[in-house]
């Protein structure tokens, strides 16, 4: 077949003969780089000549150097605004030997609402965020309360009954099992109220001595009914 | 058989013999991918036009600077520590806020980036400090350039125009903000390393019984099986690296400013350890914050007491 095409159009190998060889108008560029750059070898005795040292400029003051424990700072603050006269922070101090400790029965009377009261079983000291966990049974079905110590809904907190050996544990809940459980406080509260009651009136307005049974604190002063 | 050309044929003949012009002249192919043989478009903007009622392009740099310039803050904001988390107590009504504390520290405006030179308005801030031997000769002479110590921390904060670039050099302390006004918090979330799928995108897992055995947090099937394509599709999620990244929460309220310690306590919670870096700016959620700072010159900034008793000594 080919044979018959080159027949037919015997001039068709010039036209790859033309296409390829280059046009004589087209010049052809050889690009040649240019050498901007070139490596040139250091001198071998070259003088060494040190680096120009830069100046670094002295710190600011600073508020870390002064003020180390910013939580501490806030804490502080927050605690000389919500407990002026230092009782509740007494009362949980563990600096204190008559601090309330877990195992007690608390009394927590509110701003807005019922006092309530029960075993404590927990402390969680974190400062001004410093609470504890209360509990009691009421129409026979176990409740547990969380109190923050400084909150300004809490106005006073008192401790009805100590624990007669120290707990030897932080966290007393074991005694949500049936075997530990207390049960309701209610009438050992009760008792202790009355006898406050009794006290108050025969004191009658006197000082308001340490009471009989193993030291029973008020926290506040503030007007009992 | 047909008749062969000589050999003397295959070169061309001399230029005299045959001029250039005499060739023939082969199509130039000048496109790049494919060639057509209409005529190029000379006109190709007259749809486009400003007259014709559609939209302009907003493909250029200034036009994305318009685009940004209703979030973008009018000033920059600041670099912090986070200290850790307490709470405040209103003595009024007794409502308990959980806040956060952070603390600033020695917190300087270092560089700006302006529309000029960089396309963009910001400030550069700088925290902390670290002794020259620890810094690049590059980054010292950054610093010694604008004429502020070395920082630990450096970072960008964009703003809207020139007038948001602070003074390079002047000292930021908590009081660039106000009590009640509300941040943007951006920082590095705490690091889980490499978690399971329950953790870390809370799938459900698989039943502890009924035979199950050792896949109880197995994330289970990743795809369909063949009709499906028989392949795991893209972003399928899996178990992997979680944590560490950025995580910005938006309209945190300054609880308190304390000047005298640095701190800033800010309502709630924000993400990352104790100890990390927090980036804190005017919140892109609610109006900005009318302060005097705005205008380029920073109020003047209570310092820490300790340079104060240094310097009078």
């Amino acid at each position: 077949m080919a044979s018959t095409s080159l027949s037919f159009r015997p001039l068709s190998c010039w036209t790859s003969l033309l296409r390829k060889s280059p046009s004589p108008l087209q010049k052809t560029i050889v690009s040649s780089r240019a050498l901007t750059t070139y490596y040139k070898p250091k001198p071998i005795d070259a003088p060494f000549v040190p680096k120009k040292k830069i100046k670094a400029f002295p710190p600011p003051s600073s508020f870390r150097a002064h003020c180390k424990e910013p939580i501490q700072a806030v804490v502080t603050s927050q605690i000389a605004l919500l407990d002026p006269t230092g009782d509740r922070t007494t009362l949980f101090s563990k600096a204190n030997p008559e601090a309330a400790h877990v195992g007690d029965i608390l009394l927590v009377r509110l701003k807005n609402g019922d006092p309530f009261a029960g075993v404590c079983i927990n402390i969680r000291r974190r400062g001004v965020d410093s609470g504890i966990l209360l509990r009691n049974e009421l129409t026979r079905v176990g409740v547990e309360m969380w109190f923050k110590i400084y909150s300004p809904n809490v106005e006073g907190i008192e401790v009805v009954q100590r624990r007669e050996k120290r707990a030897r544990r932080a966290r007393l809940t074991y005694m949500r099992k049936p075997k530990h459980d207390m049960g309701s406080v209610q009438n050992i509260v009760l008792a202790y109220q009355r006898s406050r009651g009794a006290l108050r009136g025969a004191a009658a307005g006197g000082a308001v001595g340490h009471e009989n049974k193993g030291g029973k604190r008020k926290v506040k002063a503030k007007g009992k009914r | 058989m047909a008749p062969k050309l000589p050999p003397s044929c295959a070169t061309l003949p001399s230029t005299f013999l045959l001029p250039s012009s005499f060739l023939p002249i082969t199509a130039k192919r000048g496109i790049k991918y494919g060639w057509t043989t209409a005529n190029p478009r000379s006109k190709h903007g007259r749809f486009n036009q400003q007259t014709a009622g559609l939209p302009q392009l907003s493909q250029s740099p200034a036009a994305a600077l318009e685009r940004k310039a209703k979030t973008l803050p009018l000033r920059t904001g600041v670099l912090a520590i986070k200290k850790g988390m307490s709470a405040l107590y209103d003595p009024e009504t007794g409502i308990r806020t959980p806040c956060t504390i952070v603390q600033l520290d020695r917190v300087q405006v270092v560089a700006h980036k302006t529309r000029e030179q960089h396309g963009y308005f910001a400030v550069q801030m700088g925290a902390g400090w670290k002794h020259q031997s620890n810094v690049t000769r590059a980054l010292l002479g950054h610093f010694t350039g604008q004429g502020v110590s070395p920082k630990r921390f450096v970072t960008e904060f964009r703003v809207k125009d020139e007038s948001g670039l602070a003074k390079i050099g002047s000292l930021i302390g908590p009081e660039w903000f106000s009590e009640g006004q509300f941040v943007d918090t951006r920082s590095n979330c705490r690091g889980m390393g490499f978690e399971g799928g329950m953790k870390r995108h809370g799938f459900k897992g698989q039943g502890a019984s009924h035979g199950n055995s050792l896949a109880h947090r197995l994330m289970g099937s990743s795809g369909p099986s063949q009709g499906g394509g028989s392949r795991v599709h893209p972003g399928k999620r899996m178990p992997g690296n979680m944590g560490g990244q950025q995580v910005t929460v938006q309209a945190v309220k300054v609880l308190k400013v304390d000047a005298e310690n640095g701190i800033l306590v800010l309502n709630g919670c924000i993400a990352g350890p104790k100890g990390c870096v927090v980036k804190i700016a005017d919140s892109i959620k609610k109006p900005w914050p009318n302060v005097p700072g705005i205008v380029g010159e920073v109020p003047r900034m209570k310092t820490a007491p300790t340079l104060k008793k240094a310097v009078a000594a």
